[in-house]
């Protein structure tokens, strides 16, 4: 028996959708969520709120969410980005603090005294509480001056409850151990998860083959020869359960 | 307010502890008229209370609609405009909305029920343009204490008389978080309110290096100059900022000779003491120098516990002697984080619609403080009661036999026995070389005294917890 010719797909492992606060999942976050939706509102004149929590938490999601000029630590620890320069009674976010190198903490410093006495905004997420930070003893008694929030990673039920979610959303039909089978393989962040369930949909709906294990287990190793299309989005130990 | 959403809200209020209620559901508004043949149109003044009261209220909402008209209501939830919510029942109306409106009467918005212990933070637009001065730093709600208390003097006289050769320069020296902003925006405002015809001009160092580059890329350095030496009160804040930039520095030195020259006041902070600020010329430290030279200390604990106690005063929140002791006892080395600290709780405590107490705090702060283990001294021991009893750590090792020193030295003894597992012989060490009978005796005398000394009690049960963390 032939084959008929393997069709070569391009899975777009990207995201479906920017961060947004319909695609974040509070879990066990309500009080933090609470907390920041109350100071986002232009009646509150609290000028700084900080995230902290492990990688994976939903720190950047958060911060891209709430609408604030994003900046990012670890991709630009020097703050060169124009913090200083924008609008000074906006709403800022910066992320990453603990990468901050020494000229983009005073550059943070500068941007907190600025925003504060202007009646501007400042949202800074690391993995640190505030008092464990090895930032200048200035910048970080800032950070622990304003509103302070933990951020709990989701755990394993609540992940799976919401890819579940996503997945009956989707209109998919998974079999009973599918979501087990993938938390245990794949990498675990929602973002990653939920792009693999987007890719699932689209390989099966490719295939005309229903969602089996074997079939996660093809997308799990992406397709022979062409890898997943979207490097980066999956770091290459993943990718190969 | 539409009667239905009025009815709506008082039965939320019943419903939800007040922070949930003031966070979700207070700035909501009704759109328009109550026409139930098209449906209700609430709006949400952001994105993220949008998607909380759609996910955990919205059927909540309906049920309410469908009991108050008798018949299914569709309500949908919109983004509204910030212009539009304005005149409305925002949170910012809240204040007056709750003396007009009886049924939420006693409530408190979102915004005064989360901490905001800036006040107003410009007096006005203009007048803060000029000289950068924050209202809201004045002598009258800095704490003061042993630690801060003479450069408060010191600030309090400069405001008096600005300019007086003794004390010009002001220099006012010390750690993160200590309050030396505040000082130096106090001492301006204070001499505007005598003397509003005084030209004052706050500068952070930072500030004052970006005005000379732009002076130089400018070429405008005549104008730099003619500005800063026309002011008659310059307040320069951290000026350890000023490290390595030399065309600031030396901008500053003919600042400073010209402003001081004409008798007008220079008032500097900085982190450390002159002479031990990095990268700064000779000729500037040394006239750092030529008028006094102040320094802030980190609060002792019961200037802590007293700045808790005002700042909670202000957010209109009477804090418990444990609850403060317990704060104070966890953020030791400056004054923002105790404020911070107390922010946590008082926000923890409005979310969870919970009084404020000790376990409260330990909850809200744990993971704040939590990751420090701590372990139970007797030196820290012996730390804790003297700053509870307001005695020197010293008094427990000396002879005295005063009561005042001998009770908390037993009291600070009986803790030892009770929380560590030290030895008689070892605690009496610890204890000035005391015998071991000393100890005994006083683990005895404070077992018998607490049954019916309800006061010693109390002492006790606070010191315990505040150890135990």
């Amino acid at each position: 028996m032939t084959l008929p010719p393997m069709r070569q797909l391009t899975l777009d492992l990207l995201p479906e959708a920017a961060p947004s606060l319909d695609n974040f999942v509070a879990g066990g976050n309500g009080e933090a969520l609470a907390g920041l939706a109350a100071w986002l509102t232009p009646d509150n004149r609290e000028s700084a709120l900080y995230l902290w929590g492990e990688a994976g938490a939903g720190k950047t999601h958060l911060l891209r969410a709430s609408g604030a000029h994003y900046h990012d630590g670890a991709a630009d620890p020097d703050l060169a980005g124009g913090a200083e320069s924008s609008e000074p009674a906006g709403l800022h976010a910066v992320d990453n603090v603990e990468a901050l190198g020494e000229a983009g903490q005073i550059a943070l410093f500068n941007l907190f005294n600025r925003l504060r006495a202007a009646g501007g905004k400042l949202l800074t997420a690391g993995t640190q509480p505030p008092q464990q930070l090895k930032l200048r003893e200035d910048l970080r008694t800032r950070l622990g001056y304003g509103l302070i929030y933990r951020l709990l990673p989701l755990t394993d039920a609540e992940k799976i409850a919401a890819l579940a979610a996503q997945a009956a959303a989707r209109g998919l039909r998974l079999p009973p151990d599918a979501l087990d089978y993938l938390l245990a393989r794949a990498p675990r962040d929602m973002r990653s998860l939920s792009a693999l369930l987007a890719a699932l949909d689209r390989y099966s709906l490719e295939q005309k083959r229903p969602i089996t294990l074997p079939l996660l287990r093809e997308v799990l190793q992406g397709p022979h020869g062409a890898g997943p299309a979207a490097p980066g989005s999956l770091p290459p130990e993943n990718r190969h359960a | 307010m539409s009667s239905f959403w009025t009815s709506c809200l008082s039965q939320f209020e019943q419903e939800l502890p007040p922070q949930q209620f003031n966070t979700w559901i207070r700035p909501l508004r009704l759109e328009g008229e109550e026409d139930i043949a098209n449906g209700l149109r609430l709006l949400a003044p952001n994105g993220f209370i949008l998607k909380w009261v759609k996910e955990r209220y919205l059927t909540r909402i309906e049920e309410l609609g469908t009991a108050y008209f008798s018949v299914p209501v569709s309500i949908s939830l919109l983004l509204g405009e910030k212009k539009t919510v304005a005149p409305a029942p925002s949170a910012a109306a809240a204040p007056l909305q709750t003396t007009a409106a009886p049924m939420i009467g006693g409530l408190r918005s979102a915004a005064e029920t989360l901490p905001t212990p800036m006040p107003a933070p410009v007096r006005s637009t203009s007048s803060y343009e000029k000289t950068r001065l924050i209202a809201g730093f004045t002598f009258d709600n800095l704490i003061v204490g042993k630690a801060n208390d003479l450069a408060r003097a010191a600030a309090t006289q400069v405001s008096l008389n600005p300019g007086g050769a003794a004390y010009n320069p002001l220099f006012i020296y010390g750690g993160a978080g200590l309050g030396k902003t505040h000082l130096i925006h106090a001492i301006g405002n204070q001499i505007l309110v005598q003397n509003p015809d005084k030209v004052v001009r706050y500068v952070h160092a930072e500030d004052y290096y970006s005005d000379v580059v732009r002076a130089y890329q400018q070429k405008s350095f005549d104008v730099f100059k003619r500005y800063y030496r026309s002011l008659d009160v310059l307040l320069l804040d951290d000026v350890q900022f000023f490290n390595g930039k030399n065309r600031t520095q030396e901008e500053f030195f003919y600042v400073f000779n010209a402003l001081i020259e004409a008798k007008k006041q220079i008032v500097i902070s900085c982190d450390t003491y002159p002479k031990d600020i990095s990268g700064l010329e000779d000729r500037l430290i040394t006239r750092f120098d030529w008028g006094l030279t102040v320094q802030i200390e980190p609060p002792e604990t019961e200037m802590r516990v007293a700045i808790l106690k005002k700042k909670a005063e202000a957010e209109g929140v009477a804090l418990d002697d444990e609850v403060a002791f317990f704060i104070a006892k966890h953020l030791r080395s400056n004054v923002r984080e105790l404020e911070g600290a107390l922010k946590k709780v008082l926000a923890y405590s409005s979310f969870h619609g919970r009084q404020i107490a000790l376990d409260l705090a330990k909850e809200a702060l744990k993971d704040l403080i939590g990751a420090v283990n701590r372990q139970i001294t007797v030196e820290n021991i012996q730390k804790t009661v003297a700053d509870y009893f307001k005695i020197k750590v010293s008094d427990l090792f000396s002879k005295k036999r005063t009561r005042v020193i001998a009770r908390p030295r037993q009291v600070a003894m009986w803790l030892a026995k009770d929380l560590t597992s030290q030895s008689y012989p070892s605690i009496g060490d610890a204890f000035g070389g005391r015998d071991h009978t000393t100890v005994l005796h006083a683990v005895r005398t404070i077992d018998s005294l607490r049954a019916k000394d309800n006061e010693l009690n109390h002492d006790l049960h606070v010191l315990l917890q505040v150890l135990k963390g």
